[in-house]
């Protein structure tokens, strides 16, 4: 495939008559082979994946948007042997060409009849080592009497080592989720008047999301007035933002199921630029990215970001992206024996306060190239 | 149907707005009695759902594995007063909480730092306790102490199944601010219109009525006249329901609307049939017709003592014998901090499990059936109701357009 001189022509949600942008194929393929390596030197004969990322990155499927995590169920099935995926899905919209109508298996609200259908799959039900990315109590106990008598360990290592380096494909997506996160900065920036409401914000951000083509946010936690003494928060609230205030912007996106987001804090109306806040904010994010280099640990971010004067944040320093959120999490006092390494996609925040003055967030997408972080997500700061 | 303000739901009114604190109070007592009828010492939950039933504490809507990586967890110990809490969102946690009931973040995905968690379990209860868990990552299958676990939901189903009075009102709140959006939405649908422009504009006024989360993408799938020109299913019955795209809407399209956005942990379930240019034609009209009396025919009957399977036989039977709706899915689901959760009438659970499902005061209903004519497509809307100790109110609106005004 011939190459553009100019990477910005992939950065686009439109498909081009001439393929020019992701290659979907192409990333899913690479993908399943990665998965299927991964399963061969860890001997595991299938997996049984109920993870929305985990399901995501084997089958490619395009399945309906819910937020918050349910309890693990098998929704994808992997047979090294076969080298097919198996999903539950009643009908075929959505599903990519390389899984078969007979791969697919139904939804089923009677557990007995799921275990029937998976004891169906070829290879699972002979497979000596199966792993699963979560159980629960019903289905240790069923997946034994109904589908398979193999041993049941952790998939984590599997979909770890598949997922965490990214294959060029995936950084675009991951570009492109940019975009639209940027886009929706933007909308919200506009919108960002004295008298506006949080949750007003929120409307906004959906707005433009949905309107892009990418309705489901990777959190609605998207905004927060930060003025005087704060702590982070969450959620959107009904109160009315005041002339001056230190307002958080931090919308992100998904993209064919990959997540990007970025985050700047401005002032609604007219306000003097708390001069020394930002700088302080700007100073923390620069160690932190700084740090996002090949070879280097989540120690190495603590230390960094503690040696520019700064407490603990008491929100994560870092966290992998890819589909959704992922690990390594640097925060909270973990992940610092976490390596990073060359292809890996972290988020990383800068949160500064100041009692009376207030708070600033700062948080980018950063690709961890062989040189160092490069930034995905682009926007002038405070 | 009983008018809402005469309904009693264990001789309480259903008020117009929740007191949340006695919610939250009322729905952890029935955790308790639960707990105490079924010999289980506590429960650990890590699911989006039960957390938000057994604490009432709020989270930002995430998507799955964000949702899963920053899960808030709870703990419930057998003979306390309150749930333990743990979260990183200070800012969702109920006024009301004990602060000893409140603890920082657990990370049950990660093994790093799985000892916090097995810490505050050792405190909670002791070794070879029977504890109720909803879902178990193997970080916590290697790093916590070796409890009998059993599955939790035996004690948060029977806890769940029916709702307080207070419950009953968030849904009716949930319902009423999903509807008042799709008012919006519904007036810009014209050919030329792409699903994603209704998500933008359904999101964006829900959020600025007040919505607290969005649960589900808004689905906008447009019906093939016949099965066979629809997506291919493994049952040969209707894919309903697909995901939205940047498909365009255009003349004559039949679309199946679903949102379903929360409000104080509590889901809403809008379902409802539009037409594209046009409204509908003497065909269609039919089809709503059609549906009405089936959900008539279920309600003629529903009232506590009722069972699941004769509200499916009355609906098939106005149907002409033909079971009025898709083979992957039921007659009705119910409705709490899940947006379908028991009562289901009509799954592949079976005809047994319907007879022995008996209608209770305080049970929810959103009734769901589906009429299909091959080479005309169909109708389906959702009505929600809750049982009551004599009959049923109806909690979501009773306007179909551009059907009916009101039927």
């Amino acid at each position: 495939m011939p190459i553009a001189r100019d990477r910005g022509v992939f950065i686009g949600m439109m498909g081009l008559e001439d393929d020019a942008r992701v290659d979907f194929a192409r990333l899913r393929a690479e993908r399943r082979a990665k998965v299927f390596s991964s399963m061969e030197s860890r001997d595991l004969d299938a997996l049984m994946l109920g993870g929305v990322g985990n399901v995501r990155y084997v089958s490619g499927a395009r399945q309906l948007g819910r937020s918050g995590v349910l309890p693990f169920a098998p929704v994808a099935v992997v047979v090294r042997e076969s080298r097919r995926v198996h999903l539950l899905s009643t009908w075929d919209e959505g599903v990519p060409p390389e899984i078969d109508r007979d791969d697919l298996y139904r939804m089923s609200w009677n557990p007995v009849n799921l275990a029937a259908d998976l004891a169906k799959i070829p290879g699972l039900r002979d497979s000596r080592r199966v792993g699963t990315d979560g159980l629960t109590p019903m289905f240790a106990a069923l997946i034994p009497q109904l589908v398979t008598k193999a041993e049941l360990v952790d998939a984590g290592p599997v979909m770890t080592a598949a997922r965490r380096i990214k294959t060029p494909d995936e950084i675009l997506c991951l570009e492109v989720a940019s975009a639209i996160a940027e886009a929706a900065l933007s909308a919200m920036e506009d919108a960002l008047t004295p008298g506006i409401t949080e949750r007003e914000l929120l409307g906004i951000y959906h707005e433009r999301i949905a309107g892009l083509g990418a309705p489901m946010p990777p959190s609605e936690g998207v905004c927060f007035v930060a003025p005087g003494t704060v702590s982070f928060r969450h959620l959107a609230s009904d109160r009315r933002i005041g002339d001056g205030e230190l307002v958080v912007l931090a919308p992100g996106a998904l993209y064919a199921g990959y997540e990007a987001g970025l985050t700047r804090t401005r002032i609604a109306g007219d306000g003097a630029r708390p001069a020394g806040l930002a700088s302080r904010c700007a100073r923390g994010m620069d160690a932190l990215l700084g740090a996002c280099r090949p070879g280097n640990t989540g120690a190495d971010l603590y230390r960094v970001w503690e040696e520019t004067g700064n407490e603990d944040p008491g929100v994560p320093l870092a966290h992998g992206l890819g589909l959704g959120a992922e690990p390594p999490l640097i925060g909270f006092g973990r992940g610092r024996d976490a390596v990073i390494e060359e292809g890996m996609v972290l988020s990383v925040q800068s949160w500064v306060t100041e009692d009376g003055i207030g708070g600033c967030l700062e948080r980018a997408t950063a690709a961890v190239d062989s040189s160092g972080p490069s930034v995905l997500t682009r926007y002038g700061r405070l | 149907m009983e008018p809402i303000d005469v309904a009693t739901v264990g001789g309480r009114a259903i008020p117009d707005l929740p007191d949340l604190p006695r919610m939250h109070r009322e729905r952890f007592a029935r955790l308790q009695q639960q707990l105490e009828a079924q010999g289980v010492d506590g429960l650990v939950l890590l699911g989006s759902s039960s957390v938000a039933y057994a604490t009432g504490a709020a989270a930002p809507a995430q998507d799955g594995d964000r949702a899963a990586l920053f899960r808030t967890v709870a703990v419930v110990v057998k003979g306390d007063s309150a749930p333990h809490l743990y979260t990183l969102f200070a800012d969702g946690v109920p006024a009301e909480l004990p602060e000893d009931h409140l603890h920082g973040p657990l990370f049950p995905d990660l093994d790093d730092g799985i000892d916090t968690f097995a810490a505050a379990l050792a405190e909670h209860f002791a070794s070879g306790s029977r504890v109720g868990v909803d879902d178990q990552t193997h970080a916590m299958l290697r790093g916590l102490p070796r409890f009998e676990w059993m599955d939790a939901s035996d004690v948060v189903g029977a806890a769940k199944l029916t709702k307080t009075p207070d419950e009953i009102a968030c849904i009716r709140n949930a319902q009423r601010l999903n509807e008042l959006a799709m008012t919006d939405t519904r007036a810009i649908l014209r050919p030329g219109v792409r699903q994603i422009d209704l998500s933008a504009v359904f999101l964006r006024r829900v959020f600025e009525l007040g919505a607290s989360a969005n649960g589900i993408d808004p689905i906008w799938q447009v019906m093939a006249p016949t099965r066979e020109l629809g997506p291919w299913t493994l049952h040969g019955d209707l894919a309903y329901p697909t995901v939205t795209t940047d498909r365009f809407l255009r003349e004559g399209d039949v679309i199946w609307v679903d949102s379903g956005i929360t409000w104080e942990g509590y889901a809403s379930d809008y379902g409802r049939t539009w037409t594209t240019g046009a409204g509908p034609n003497a065909k269609q009209q039919e089809h709503f017709r059609r549906w009405r009396t089936v959900v008539d025919a279920a309600l003629d009957v529903l009232q506590p003592g009722v069972s699941a399977l004769e509200l499916g036989k009355a609906a098939i039977d106005a149907n002409d014998g033909v079971r009025p709706w898709i083979e992957h899915f039921y007659l009705a689901h119910g409705v709490g901090t899940e947006s379908a959760e028991m009562p289901l009438i009509g799954t592949d659970l079976g005809e047994q499990f319907d007879e022995r499902l008996i209608m209770q005061p305080g049970m929810l209903l959103v009734l769901e059936p589906v009429i299909w004519e091959e080479g005309y497509a169909g109708y389906r809307s959702e009505d929600i109701v809750a049982v009551t100790d004599t009959g049923w109110v109806k909690l979501s609106g009773s306007t179909y357009e551009p059907y009916g005004v009101e039927a």
